[in-house]
């Protein structure tokens, strides 16, 4: 039965010099099914797509498309082959209008002039969009998007090229739950229409809603491929990690203290607005709520890289202003950024340049660095949270996303601080690296460490937080004691429909 | 209940680096210093009065003085940034120093003083708008200074020379100290101090982490806006130094003096291996360039050699320098 697989991978392997980036991959993708493809970072899932869509040459092995041997010179050939990828960071113009977007490589020309033919262009643009149940304007413009409607695009752009098989790269990384909700429908709709999908998702909820088969890859190898409904939440963990997890989540020791961090009615309009919280020592506050909800705002507020209009942020009982990062790391407030390549990290220096940045006076004289305190520094730090590297002069670029988090928090801990903000600080990393992060949050609570603890994952807000705020549309939405609460509980403060009015006189 | 525990193996993270050849030869300087002898054997080809000491220490007269400003320059392209307004910059403080003796009466260590302050604040102002206005690159906020400085000096000075100054204000041109000229002095001193700033403080670093990602570096504390004034101010204070050897050595000024110097310090700079991109960049490797674009300068002048074929092999230096490296990681990547 030849034809019941759209593509077939027979023993491929990509050899780069000194790894195997995989090695006798065997992969079966059906017609019309939703196959999940999951595995820790560096399993090999990017290799694994970058050969389907032509990037890379196998070193060995076959490739079969609707039962016919092929193989891609470039990603155009696979293109053209109806192989489509839509990636989790989406690589399209952002100044250019929607339909550039989905049209650029294969414009639509006057029959005659051979000119562009805008008008049908933005037609056959408004429809697809339209087939998705989307109702963006051809005509904006790219960067005027959330993430969630450039993912639409993409897909689009997928479906306009006549895809027959659409590989989707952690497409709800940076979705909310709703998004993430219009995401499945067209998912499924796709796969309805005969489409067959690769969906690649650090997400178990993804797969579980969406997936029919799974396959798990770990050190480059196909550990296996199972029916969904066949297989546990816990032996997909030892497939992909490789060992038992027992507990990701790390129990709470301690109780906490004084309250450290006091936020009065902080207000920015269109921001967020009356914001008041606080945060004992010791103590781990999950923050939650959608995707531009304002949580980033309001960290950022309060670490002095934006400026707010009213409310005070107390420290220890006592007012305190930070007008710049710097001051307010002074004051004892430290954050760890959401994008930490953008933000957090000067990827291409070493982990010990990256580790010392935010404390480079401590460790000089008269603007003189030492260079062997330095390097000691960097040492004792590293060490701490157990980066996973041979030396300090790594470069950050070449360490997964687990460890270049730990980098990160690693350059928080060498300030004198009180409270830390934490802002998604699993984002976009895999699960071994993720227990790991929640140990060092949960060993900086127990430092002392006023913990603020943002991040969109139900599971983990759950799993770490003592106390649980909920902000939805610039304000917040509800506050819970993490006792007996419940997703559906969050969600609905999240989402629900009834605004929180407050007048503030 | 389990009784198996994660057992962590403590990682521990190295100090040191292996020694490695590769590492030690694989780096821009070596190969400048390679173009350097070929410049210098070049030399002693098309003239026979170019190789000897007298010679080639009394040839860096005609180039050190611009080439002090390619320190805080490379600072500047490090950051991302550059300073298009430098010759400028250099003809307003010396156009200052001047009038200020001639017309003013002053006395000229008072214009001195007088034509460093003209620079720094030059300086100073090109860093605030910087800093203030970041919808504007630096390019553009450099190229209306440029223009806004010379066309200053023009008010002041009107196309006319202004000179006559104190004997002893030649020595900064022509001066000797122990048989080196003192600009070579001045030159070597500032290397040293620019080196060490550079490579060896907590503000040097910034200056890379800036470069590197202005971002992470607020986000980490450093004080983005506060350095880059900091570095504008000195290049424009660096050219008012360049200002008064340069004055000296001629024993006058006109509003037109040091025209395109920026594009030689830029050349210079970017020789030298400081990336265009910003964050990367040594101060040895822009000493080592200094000297090659100089002598170069320096022995086509003695062979008469019209200044256009300088510029053809600066030009094609340049585009060098940048292929040269590209060309090594194609090769291997091969």
């Amino acid at each position: 039965m030849l034809n019941e697989f759209v593509l077939e991978l027979e023993g491929i392997t990509k050899a780069f010099p000194g790894v195997k980036a995989l090695d006798n991959m065997q992969f079966q993708l059906k017609k019309g099914e939703i196959h999940a493809l999951m595995g820790e970072n560096g399993a090999g899932k990017s290799t694994f797509i970058k050969i389907i869509t032509g990037v890379h040459e196998p070193t060995e092995g076959d490739m079969y498309l609707f039962g016919e041997k092929i193989s891609f010179k470039n990603p155009n050939d696979a293109e053209k082959m109806g192989i489509a990828a839509i990636y989790q960071h989406v690589t399209s113009y952002p100044d250019l209008s929607v339909t550039e977007n989905i049209f650029m490589n294969h414009e639509i020309r006057h029959p005659t002039w051979k000119t562009l033919n805008w008008r049908e262009m933005h037609k056959q643009a408004r429809e697809l969009l339209c087939e998705l149940g989307s109702s963006i304007d051809p005509k904006a413009q790219m960067n005027t998007l959330s993430v969630a409607q450039q993912q639409i695009i993409e897909i689009a752009k997928a479906i306009s090229t006549k895809a027959k098989i659409i590989i989707m790269d952690e497409p709800t990384a940076a979705l909310t739950a709703r998004e993430s909700e219009e995401l499945y429908r067209i998912t499924e709709k796709l796969r309805d229409e005969g489409t067959s999908i690769i969906f690649i998702s650090h997400r178990f909820e993804d797969m579980y809603r969406l997936a029919s088969r799974v396959t798990v890859l770990r050190d480059s190898k196909n550990i296996g491929t199972w029916n969904v409904d066949e297989i546990s939440n816990d032996k997909l963990i030892v497939a992909m990690v490789g060992r038992e997890i027992n507990q990701i989540f790390p129990d709470k020791k301690m109780s906490a203290g004084d309250t450290v961090l006091e936020v009065k009615s902080l207000s920015n309009l269109g921001d967020f607005e009356d914001i008041s919280f606080s945060v004992k020592s010791g103590e781990i506050l999950g923050m939650t709520g959608l995707v531009g909800a304002g949580r980033t705002e309001v960290c950022q507020a309060i670490f002095g890289i934006t400026r707010f209009e009213k409310g005070e942020i107390l420290l220890d009982g006592s007012p305190v202003k930070s007008r710049s990062p710097q001051e307010a790391m002074q004051n004892g407030i430290g954050y760890l950024a959401e994008d930490r390549l953008e933000q957090g990290l000067v990827v291409n220096w070493s982990i010990e340049k990256n580790i010392t940045l935010a404390n480079l006076s401590e460790l000089s004289s008269y603007t003189w660095l030492h260079r062997a305190k330095e390097k000691e520094q960097a040492k004792t730090f590293g060490e701490k949270v157990q980066i996973k590297a041979t030396s300090i002069f790594d470069t950050v670029h070449s360490l997964s996303g687990g460890n270049q988090q730990k980098v990160a928090v690693a350059k928080l801990l060498t300030k004198d601080l009180k409270v830390i903000l934490l802002d998604e600080p699993t984002k976009g990393v895999d699960i071994g690296a993720k227990a790991a992060i929640y140990e060092i949050v949960r060993q900086l609570a127990e430092a002392g460490y006023a913990v603020l603890f943002v991040s969109s994952e139900m599971p983990e807000i759950l799993g770490m937080s003592d106390r649980i705020l909920v902000m939805k549309e610039g304000r917040i939405a509800a506050e819970f004691v993490n006792r007996g609460v419940t997703q559906e509980m969050i969600l609905e403060a999240a989402m629900g429909e009834e605004p929180v009015q407050k007048k503030s006189g | 209940m389990e009784q198996e525990k994660q057992t962590y193996q403590p990682r521990t993270l190295e100090t040191q680096l292996p020694f490695s050849w590769k590492r030690l030869f694989f780096q821009w300087e070596w190969m400048l210093l390679l173009i350097l002898v070929a410049v210098l054997l070049f030399g002693s080809y098309v003239s026979p009065y170019f190789l000897n000491y007298p010679s080639l220490r009394d040839g860096t007269m005609v180039f050190l003085d611009k080439a002090i400003i390619v320190f805080p320059m490379a600072m500047i392209m490090i950051m991302r940034d550059i300073d298009i307004s430098v010759g400028s910059t250099v003809a307003l403080s010396s156009v200052v120093m001047a009038s200020l003796y001639t017309t003013a009466g002053l006395p000229m260590e008072v214009a001195i003083v007088a034509c460093l302050v003209t620079g720094a604040v030059c300086g100073l102002i090109n860093g605030l708008l910087i800093v203030k206005f970041k919808e504007l690159s630096a390019v553009i906020v450099t190229l209306g200074t440029m223009i806004l400085y010379r066309g200053i000096a023009y008010i002041i000075l009107e196309d006319q020379a202004a000179g006559g100054f104190p004997e002893w204000f030649g020595f900064f041109g022509w001066g000797y100290v122990f048989g080196i000229p003192f600009l070579l002095i001045v030159f070597a001193a500032l290397a040293i101090v620019f080196g060490i700033l550079m490579h060896q403080t907590t503000f040097g670093r910034k200056v890379f982490a800036i470069g590197n990602n202005p971002t992470a570096s607020r986000f980490s504390g450093v004080r983005v806006d506060r350095i880059k004034v900091i570095v504008f101010m000195l290049a424009g204070l660096l050219a008012a130094i360049t200002a008064i050897f340069l004055t000296s050595r001629m024993g006058s000024t006109r509003p037109n003096i040091a025209t395109m110097y920026e594009l030689d310090i830029i050349a210079m700079a970017a020789l030298g291996g400081v990336s265009t991109a910003g964050g990367k960049g040594r101060i040895l490797g822009v000493v080592i360039a200094v000297f090659i674009i100089g002598y170069l300068q320096y022995g086509l002048g003695l062979i008469n050699m019209p200044s256009q074929l300088f510029l053809i092999i600066v030009g094609a230096l340049l585009i060098l320098s940048v292929a040269i490296p590209k060309l090594g990681s194609m090769i291997k990547r091969k």
